[in-house]
């Protein structure tokens, strides 16, 4: 790809119970962002999906324990860092996203220079339906994101992000990865002074399996420690160091 | 104005925590329960007679024996909650440090 210019690429994929879904994704991303290496980390799988991995002849960590989905993307931008990676895609192991889309991220990680690209399903319309509890956290941290960042991010919850050596090494450091990695990050890298892009990507119903913000409890627990943590890294990130970094 | 002075010590305790929190010696998700716990603080020492309310409506006689309970089911479920953490980072560290020393096995062969 001529757009590259010899950057190092690694698409990561942290994966737990995914043995249904992971072969398609990983063979999906082997035909059409064959520019980049693939890792998959499995987080612990109970079922059959480091066997599936193995099967498929990629790049892959198995963590020794269940770290769960943040620290699992965590070990993948460790790996990166070691590695010297230039870009790191962060992509689901749950086919929901689509491999084409991720040349269109990296494009414009290259293109605009960009720290955070993330692909967005809301940006333009892109008949990606939404679940009514999703519609109302998604809205909420987009206005929480503008009033301290004055930046619109109109899907702050997407996973889809590339991610440039910069923010790798920042992530990889111990206690920067927070366990929700949503709106909370995207504030607290605004304010820090780093880019973030939106880019309009199609995504996937996901077929089968467990989704992480599932059930009624789970989202609901999820709004209350995602806005606490808001406070706390608005608190961590006061005025007079944000000015500091513009300057 | 004599409950000024557990005003004071409850907004201490409240800006101890976020102190500690804004520093990174205390981690967001832990400090939850001591920022809520510290905002009952707060209230109680602004509106005491709330407690008195709230023991009245319980059939409580004496509303100080309510604080002390509400107190020792806050401590009891934060020890509680501290514990089985232990117990997990028990199981990991283990897991861990047997993990390593196959690993170091491996290495020496």
């Amino acid at each position: 790809m001529k757009f590259m210019k010899d950057k190092k690429v690694l698409i990561v994929i942290p994966a737990y119970n995914e043995e249904e879904n992971i072969e398609k994704v990983i063979k999906e991303l082997k035909s059409d962002a064959s520019f980049a290496d693939i890792l998959v980390v499995n987080d612990c799988s109970k079922d059959n999906t480091l066997e599936v991995i193995k099967k498929n002849k990629v790049k892959y960590l198995s963590n020794i324990f269940n770290m769960k989905y943040a620290m699992a993307i965590q070990t993948g931008l460790k790996y990166a860092k070691k590695h010297n990676y230039d870009y790191v895609i962060q992509f689901d192991a749950d086919g929901q996203h689509i491999a084409n889309e991720a040349v269109k991220i990296l494009k414009e990680a290259i293109a605009s220079k960009s720290d955070i690209v993330i692909g967005s399903r809301y940006l333009i319309d892109t008949g990606y339906p939404c679940p009514i509890f999703r519609r109302i956290g998604t809205k909420v941290f987009e206005k929480i994101i503008y009033i301290f960042c004055k930046q619109k991010i109109k899907d702050p919850l997407s996973g889809f992000q590339c991610l440039n050596k910069k923010v790798i090494d920042y992530y990889a450091k111990m206690g920067n990865y927070p366990e929700f990695p949503d709106a909370n990050l995207i504030i607290e890298m605004l304010l820090k002074g780093y880019k973030i892009k939106e880019v309009p990507v199609k995504m996937r119903l996901r077929k089968t399996g467990e989704s992480m913000h599932g059930g009624i409890i789970k989202p609901i627990k999820y709004m209350i420690n995602m806005l606490y943590s808001i406070v706390f890294i608005i608190i961590q990130n006061p005025k007079k160091k944000r000015k500091k970094m513009e300057v | 104005m004599k409950n000024i002075y557990f005003i004071i010590v409850a907004v201490s305790s409240f800006f101890y925590v976020i102190i500690e929190v804004r520093k990174k010696r205390f981690s967001i998700k832990e400090s939850f329960w001591w920022v809520i716990a510290s905002i009952v603080m707060i209230i109680l020492a602004i509106f005491p007679h709330l407690i008195d309310n709230f023991a009245h409506m319980l059939g409580i006689d004496y509303p100080p024996s309510l604080l002390f309970l509400i107190c020792i089911m806050f401590l009891a479920f934060i020890n509680f909650k501290s514990s089985r953490k232990i117990t997990m980072l028990q199981e990991k560290v283990i897991e861990m440090a047997e993990h390593i020393t196959l690993l170091e096995g491996d290495d020496k062969k």
